[in-house]
């Protein structure tokens, strides 16, 4: 049987191709994708969290251990989907409208799937419409916006006023992110949860379902 | 005390030493600038002429700042700049342009934008139409903002050198007698401290990775597979900073000679370290990338001219603050007391006698934007009260003073800098 160890190793060291294989063989092995998702990739997200709050790992690492988690996802998800496998929770994420940066997005986007969550991601540049849309139309759970700008932060209370008015606040949870984004401005536009750190996100994710 | 000039008072005050008052920098480098849009609306409050806003700096929309400008807010630098582009094209040959808001510009002959479906703006390489857009600004947006064009096969043939050499290139004729011609006016025509922007040793700056001079970049050119690369290729990135240090050491000893010591100040490195939280990238990185490289051109600036190091690096970057003194650093800018660790009595208590804060002045994040004018006096008189003890300190913003920035509150700030509030 395949040593499942060395895929938490492989994700935590940011090793893609390794990560990749193990989960190639472990699947041909007959080896259940939901235990691979729970018992060792989630954990292993978990720990290269946990190094990023203590100053062990930086952008780059974290970087890393998103993309060998993702590469060893891309292989999972059709199985976990004729599995009929319930996700820990359904986010719509994007940047929000005029604005064009996606490095933090990107890495919130792949620790909430690391996490378990089914992520629809809906690029940068996104307009409260869109978000609406998502929401209607992919029966999400929470929708996670991100901001660089100082520009651009009005967009997320656009966008929570337009989840309002189509009658769709109530069914959410919103969270907000980035750079100049604070707890004070995600209460003050009525956001439900603020993160400083994508993997900060998973865990405010987390706890605002189970809420 | 005898009120001081202002290139006096700039010396004074990257030497460590106490001016007659604090000095202010206000668009002598594209990173302590003014979007053309607040820049507009600042001089209508100030009771100037309505005019077109000459857009300096066409990625960020930064303003030129007029000379009557400068004098109105006690501005003591002056950037000594090439007239050429992140874009690749010459700052030349002015033409009208209508922004978004409606605000009227002068940009280059040169900036040509189409427009897409969206209605926002793609810019070209070089202003150079039949190529590829290499930026986007979405519609009423104010920045541009790189569109990601790494090859497919990018990874297949990595070369330091090919990279390096897209990036940078030694200076032509042209280009050393501007700043020659240029240097001289500015030092005999105006007291104000000379800002030389250099920016070669921008080592991996992530707003350069993309290339959107260049009509077909090679190698890693997508930031985030670039930040993947300092771990995963180290010996690539490396053999790229080496021939941009040998590069931009043999371009230096052209700057010498073509501006000699009538600069103060050399602006070095656009990289970023920080981020909101904490340092971007691990110190142990940093040493090992960055640090023999900025110590070699530190090295040579100190060895060979009288000029101060000036290394701009946004976010949390209290972590190296002691490896950016080692290796020669010796003016920090922009000092984002937002960030996580950047608290102004700890960074000016462990390291204000062994370097220059540069910024640090107003939260562009929250105060100058979102809060009051008196919100912002009193922010700029604490930070100017912690920072300026025994000298080493030049006030501006913390980066960029950004659009939809209320002039009233520029005026504050600049207004507690120089100790009166027009």
């Amino acid at each position: 049987m395949e040593d499942l160890k060395k895929l938490s190793e492989a994700i935590i060291g940011g090793d893609a191709q390794s990560a990749r294989a193990i989960t190639e063989k472990a699947l041909s092995q007959g080896i259940d994708p939901v235990r691979i998702v729970h018992d060792y990739m989630v954990p292993a997200m978990n720990e290269v969290g946990r190094r990023f709050d203590c100053n062990e790992y930086f952008v780059p690492e974290l970087l890393l251990s998103a993309r060998a988690m993702k590469s060893c996802l891309e292989l999972l998800r059709p199985k976990l989907a004729s599995g009929g496998v319930k996700a820990a929770g359904r986010v719509v994420i994007g940047t929000v409208k005029g604005d064009l940066h996606d490095i933090g997005k990107n890495l919130v986007a792949a620790m909430l799937e690391g996490g378990g969550f089914e992520v629809i991601d809906l690029g940068v540049n996104v307009t409260p419409e869109k978000f609406v849309d998502a929401v209607k139309n992919m029966d999400a759970n929470i929708v996670a916006m991100s901001a660089l700008l100082t520009t651009t932060m009005p967009s997320m209370k656009t966008t929570i006023d337009a989840l309002k008015n189509a009658g769709l606040r109530e069914k959410v949870k919103v969270l907000v992110g980035g750079a100049p984004i604070t707890q004070k401005f995600a209460d003050d536009i009525g956001a439900d949860g603020y993160s400083e750190n994508a993997p900060g996100a998973v865990s405010l994710a987390r706890k605002l379902l189970a809420a | 005390m005898t009120s001081m000039k202002s290139r006096e008072r700039v010396r004074t005050a990257i030497n460590h030493r106490m001016p007659d008052r604090v000095p202010i920098d206000l668009g002598s480098t594209p990173v302590t600038g003014i979007h053309a849009t607040t820049y507009s609306k600042l001089r209508e409050a100030l009771g100037l002429k309505k005019q077109p806003v000459k857009v300096i700096e066409p990625m960020q929309m930064l303003a030129e700042i007029e000379p009557e400008v400068l004098e109105i807010l006690g501005v003591d630098t002056i950037g000594l700049q090439l007239p050429s582009t992140m874009f690749g094209f010459p700052n030349s040959g002015w033409k009208p342009f209508k922004f978004f808001d409606g605000t009227d510009l002068l940009v280059s002959e040169y900036f040509n934008v189409t427009v897409d479906s969206n209605g926002d703006l793609l810019m070209h390489p070089g202003g150079d139409l039949t190529a590829p857009p290499s930026a986007r600004m979405p519609k009423d947006g104010f920045y541009f903002d790189a569109i990601v064009r790494q090859r497919p096969d990018a990874e297949e043939n990595l070369d330091s050198r090919v990279f390096a050499e897209e990036q940078v290139r030694l200076y032509n004729d042209e280009e050393l007698n501007y700043l020659q011609t240029t240097a001289d006016y500015y030092y005999k025509n105006s007291d104000k401290s000379i800002v030389g922007c250099w920016w070669q040793g921008g080592l991996g700056d992530i707003a350069q990775v993309p290339g959107m001079s260049i009509r077909e970049p090679h190698g890693i050119r997508d930031p985030q597979r670039w930040y993947e690369m300092l771990i995963e290729k180290p010996d690539y990135i490396r053999g790229i900073f080496e021939i941009q240090t040998e590069i931009g050491i043999e371009n230096l000893k052209l700057y010498r000679q073509a501006v000699g010591d009538k600069i103060d100040v050399i602006v070095v490195s656009g990289t970023d370290f920080g981020s909101q939280r904490g340092p971007l990238i691990s110190r142990s990185l940093f040493q090992t990338l960055w640090m023999p490289f900025y110590k070699k051109i530190n090295d040579w600036i100190h060895s060979h001219t009288n000029w101060k190091t000036f290394y701009h690096s946004c976010g949390s970057i209290e972590m190296l603050m002691e490896d950016f003194i080692e290796c020669g650093i010796d003016i920090i800018n922009p000092v984002q007391c937002s960030a996580a660790g950047m608290e102004p009595k700890n960074l000016k208590q462990k390291y204000g006698d062994r370097i220059v804060f540069w910024g640090g002045g107003v939260n562009t994040q929250y105060t100058l934007p979102f809060g009051t004018a008196d919100e912002v006096k009193k922010e700029s008189a604490e930070r100017i009260e912690i920072f300026c003890k025994n000298g080493g300190y030049v006030f501006t913003t913390i980066h960029n003073i950004q659009a939809n920035t209320p002039p009233e509150n520029v005026i504050a700030m600049f207004g507690a800098a120089v100790g009166n509030f027009f």
